[in-house]
């Protein structure tokens, strides 16, 4: 790997690989079907990808903190069965959304203290997590298709203040939240400095338990906002999504150069989602099907982690 | 003496694991459901549920060979999917045998090599290599169907020497675990490897042991790809979908480690049948699919929190 240590090399690894994929797909684009490059086209395409952009939020959160959540499928599936149920048709869409965020933020906590506190596996607890959940809904649900998403939430969602996509604003605004989080607070160093090396943060009075309960309250929390979001943009309620959201995030965050605790920024990532908004767009348009997106997918995660892998060796 | 029994059943400072607490559980299930459930204690429930655990309990030995060195193979449901969707390919059993193992060693040695040599994170490894699959499985079979060459599905019902054939699965993936983990160089290796970070001082090939481990994985997979093949006389691309978590669940169950380097086969076999047994007992039971997931996901969620480890995280 004695290639790799060229400065200018080393600089280039430096960047997350979710920027150079997003230019390459971007110029594909262009080749390809000139006509798509037009800012409205592209806004609606990026709407559909806020829910995962929201789960990545939460998740680049915990894999900085060198734990994994796999349960937000799960989240997802739960807010989606609470709000189109109807079980709740008499109660206030404000107080719905809380109830949803409550539930998004108990899941957390759980997942938070038998990882923190029982120091289970973090991929075994938000596995068993999440199976309990789909199975708790499916059985809720007991097979009956889920009722109408009522109009309040498919209203905000297609609002378009300014001509862009309500949804949209509302990851980008969430996107610099977290990052002002994460530079500028002291839990942010916490996780920064958990993530680089986390028994010489615990030796330096660093939080360890604390900040990974923390962080996966937070994730717990953006899951439930992604199911909100996701209900919104079906109008109907469904019991059939949420695994590939969970391997499209940790994708995601790996692309845009969060691995299991290095780099704790947010806009790699950010652009790793925008990468699958546009991959879908490109993938679609070439003709690729189903079988085939799964391939292209699982290459791009090898291939970024494997490029990330090496970095860390010739370091 | 009560401490004994003690340290033995919270297995304090063994490599073997705890495992001697879910076997009794297990005991005490079996005796529970045989005197609710009426259908529970007939020969031929001990023959179904036989045939229901010989897939889990393949994939569950391969997957605690990887466990043992700190590892975790998420694309084993996969690699069973595929499995069936290559032997439902309408060609002799000749051709589509050697092509089912040949396609496991692949992705054995693609999992093996992304973990040991480009030092990717086993779950990302894995997780990727599984969506691959999986992708290539639907390419194969996009939905469920095709037949099985008659050598395959003689392989698995019936009866050989008038014992049922699954027994007979049961019987040798067990040997030949017992083989791999205890009367070979390999699994003494493995347990090294997962037990320090100085197995490699003491002149143990770790990258290949490790390798071989994710090699051979997949081809336990593969040999429960080829028992589900011939019973449901199928393919199907998503047959597989439940057996990365469920075969976790067993490994888990039975006492192995996580962290790595501490598990056992007896552990392994009395995790898959303490799984087997409650889905079945479910069943006898009437009870809802859905909450058999749930249940599924609880008792996971119980077993790893009685096992506190050392450190945070994966």
């Amino acid at each position: 790997m004695s290639v790799l240590r060229h400065p200018v090399l080393r600089a280039a690894t430096r960047i997350p690989p979710s920027y150079v994929v997003f230019a390459v797909l971007l110029a594909t684009l262009w080749v390809l079907k000139p006509a798509m490059m037009n800012p409205n086209i592209l806004a609606t395409f990026a709407r559909q990808v806020v829910p995962l952009g929201i789960v990545v939020l939460g998740q680049l959160l915990v894999i900085s903190s060198r734990s994994i959540d796999l349960s937000a499928g799960g989240v997802i599936l739960l807010v989606n069965y609470l709000i189109s149920s109807g079980q709740f048709n008499g109660v206030p869409p404000l107080v719905l959304v809380g109830i949803c965020l409550l539930v998004g933020l108990g899941v957390g906590l759980i997942n938070g203290l038998l990882i923190g506190k029982r120091r289970a596996s973090a991929v075994i607890v938000t596995l068993a997590v999440n199976i309990v959940l789909i199975g708790l809904v499916e059985y809720l649900a007991n097979g009956k298709p889920p009722g109408d998403v009522p109009a309040f939430f498919r209203n905000i969602y297609n609002a378009r203040p300014g001509g862009v996509p309500a949804p949209l604003i509302f990851w980008v605004g969430l996107a610099m939240a977290m990052s002002l989080v994460l530079s500028r607070t002291i839990f942010g160093r916490f996780v920064a400095s958990i993530g680089s090396n986390p028994v010489s943060a615990h030796f330096s009075g660093v939080p360890v338990e604390r900040t990974v309960v923390t962080a996966h309250v937070i994730a717990g929390f953006m899951s439930a906002l992604a199911g909100l979001v996701q209900t919104s943009s079906i109008a109907v309620g469904s019991v059939r999504f949420g695994p590939e959201l969970v391997m499209n995030s940790i994708a995601a965050t790996i692309l845009g150069g969060v691995i299991f605790g290095r780099g704790a920024g947010v806009w790699g990532p950010f652009f790793g989602v925008l990468c699958f908004a546009l991959l879908f767009v490109v993938m679609t348009s070439l003709g690729v099907q189903e079988p085939g997106k799964l391939v292209v997918q699982g290459c791009i995660i090898l291939l970024a982690a494997v490029f990330y892998g090496v970095r860390t060796k010739s370091n | 003496m009560f401490t004994q029994i003690g340290n033995a059943l919270s297995a304090k400072n063994s490599r073997q694991g705890l495992w001697l607490l879910p076997l009794l559980v297990g005991l005490a299930a079996s005796l529970a459901l045989s005197v609710t459930a009426d259908d529970f204690g007939t020969p031929q429930n001990f023959l179904n549920l036989t045939a229901q655990a010989a897939p889990l309990l393949l994939v569950s030995i391969g997957q605690m060979l990887v466990v043992l060195v700190r590892g975790l193979d998420l694309s084993v449901g996969s690699v069973v999917s595929l499995s069936t969707a290559i032997l439902s390919l309408d060609a002799p059993a000749v051709v589509t045998i050697p092509a089912v193992f040949g396609a496991a060693l692949l992705i054995g040695l693609v999992n093996g090599i992304a973990v040991t040599r480009l030092r990717v994170h086993p779950i990302i490894a894995t997780l990727s290599v599984m969506g691959i699959t999986q992708g290539i499985t639907m390419l194969v079979r996009p939905v469920a169907g095709g037949t099985i060459p008659p050598l395959v599905t003689t392989l698995v019902s019936g009866e050989f020497l008038g014992i049922y054939m699954p027994v007979i699965w049961v019987v040798v993936a067990i040997l030949v675990g017992w083989k791999l983990l205890y009367g070979s160089r390999f699994g003494l290796h493995l347990f090294a490897i997962g037990g320090g970070d100085t197995a490699h001082a003491f002149g143990i090939p770790v990258r290949r042991n490790t390798l071989l481990a994710y090699v051979a994985c997949s081809c336990f997979a593969a040999l429960a790809g080829v028992f589900l093949a011939g019973r449901i006389t199928s393919g199907d691309p998503n047959i597989g979908a439940q057996y990365a978590v469920d075969s976790i669940t067993a490994v888990a169950l039975g006492g192995t480690q996580l962290a790595g380097g501490v598990g056992s086969l007896q552990g392994t076999v009395v995790g898959t049948a303490l799984l087997a047994l409650l889905a079945n007992g479910m069943n006898l039971l009437n009870v809802s699919a859905f909450v058999q997931t749930a249940v599924k996901g609880l008792i996971l969620l119980a077993v790893i929190s009685i096992q506190p480890r050392k450190n945070i995280g994966l």
